[in-house]
């Protein structure tokens, strides 16, 4: 399938020139194997699984200006779920090392379905000023394009690209602290 | 929240990203540093080339200019997920040990009643602080620029950036610095490299992770 190193690659390239469903394919690939990597660290349903998923994608995609073209793809998504992994062990005060493995692990393994996640992002998202909380909302729920949105704010497209990125900046710090 | 909303979500957000390059920034933040140091140094201490022996004058900057390339391509390497250092740290042991080797032979040649003179220098005590004070300006800036990146070892990757900005900082104030003695760039230069490498690793802890 597209699940390979070559698959993969090739999806962030196109994701990193604008392409969002190549993008968005990409992230939903990297999430089943980061979920069947997670689970497998920590233990099968840990509850923290999935919000570590999340947390990883969210790095992943506010991140992907770190990843050097000339470089397999792989590699760099390991190690940032690895390192999310780590960082969320240190932060729970855990004394775990978790072995560093051959990056293709990570997309050899199998992929996991969906589990419930202990924190709520969208909580953390009514936590955010209300334009932003909007913006993605509209996005996200309500299917709206960005343009058609931004209208609903009465802000230009271009502002309101901004407005959605700065969200998920501040969601990216909320979600570790 | 469901994971593949925050997919799309994130989809959302796409935009057309270029691959972010960390040493153009950094070299030109560096050399913006020295610029503002030698423009405060120059009308109060003269010009560099006159102001130290001319031959140690190169042995010195030498051997801060190799230990801030190899700082350089360490901060590089780190900066990015999966990032590390490899073989390059080997380069910067090896000018540590050429140095020492000069400085033993330095003190082999010395006359009894020079050799602790020789170590010490006039300036051993404020020499260290110095590098750090002269690369305070690289140290904020390298950290300002990994900040950005996606260091997956917080600590060693702001020990990089301490390590190059100490060395740059030495290579700065080397300029100006009257010692003439391997055995004490060896010592005095490198410890304040390596403080600035150690309080990098401490900060880097906090302020680098993502």
């Amino acid at each position: 399938m597209t699940d390979t190193e070559s698959g993969l690659k090739e999806m962030m390239l196109r994701g990193l020139a604008g392409d969002a469903g190549a993008h968005a394919q990409l992230l939903g690939a990297l999430g089943g194997h980061l979920r069947a990597y997670f689970a497998r660290r920590l233990g099968p349903g840990a509850a923290e699984t999935e919000d570590l998923v999340q947390e990883t994608l969210l790095a992943i995609h506010l991140k992907r200006d770190t990843y050097d073209p000339r470089q397999p793809f792989t590699p760099w998504a390991y190690a940032i779920g690895r390192y999310k992994l780590l960082d969320h062990f240190r932060r729970r005060g855990v004394r775990k090392s978790v072995p560093l493995e051959d990056a293709g692990v990570l997309i050899a393994a199998e992929t996991a379905e969906e589990g419930a996640t202990r924190r709520d992002l969208a909580q953390l998202m009514s936590e955010l000023p209300d334009r932003q909380r909007a913006l993605i909302e509209d996005v996200k729920i309500n299917g709206y394009s960005i343009e058609e949105a931004a209208g609903r704010q009465s802000m230009t497209p271009g502002a309101a690209k901004v407005a959605i990125h700065r969200a998920l900046q501040r969601l990216a710090r909320k979600v570790r602290s | 929240m469901k994971t593949d909303e925050l997919v799309h979500t994130l989809a959302a957000d796409t935009t057309s990203v270029a691959p972010r390059s960390l040493t153009p920034r950094l070299l030109l933040a560096t050399a913006a540093a020295v610029v503002v140091w030698l423009a405060l140094l120059i009308p109060i201490y003269g010009m560099p080339a006159t102001a130290a022996p001319h031959g140690w004058f190169w042995m010195k900057n030498t051997y801060s200019l190799v230990l801030a390339l190899v700082g350089l391509v360490a901060v590089v390497r780190l900066a990015r997920p999966g990032g590390r250092v490899g073989w390059i740290a080997w380069i910067a042991l090896a000018a540590v040990a050429a140095l020492a080797m000069m400085a033993m032979r330095e003190t082999m040649r010395a006359a009894p009643g020079e050799v602790v003179p020789l170590w010490l220098g006039q300036t051993w005590a404020i020499c260290p602080v110095r590098i750090l004070v002269v690369g305070a300006p690289m140290f904020v800036a390298a950290f300002w620029l990994l900040r950005r990146m996606a260091p997956t070892r917080p600590a060693l990757a702001g020990a990089a950036a301490g390590f190059f900005a100490g060395a740059m900082g030495a290579a700065t104030y080397g300029l100006y610095c009257q010692e003439s003695a391997a055995a004490f760039v060896v010592v005095w230069y490198t410890l304040g490299i390596v403080i600035c490498a150690g309080l990098g690793a401490g900060l880097g802890r906090w302020l680098l992770r993502w």
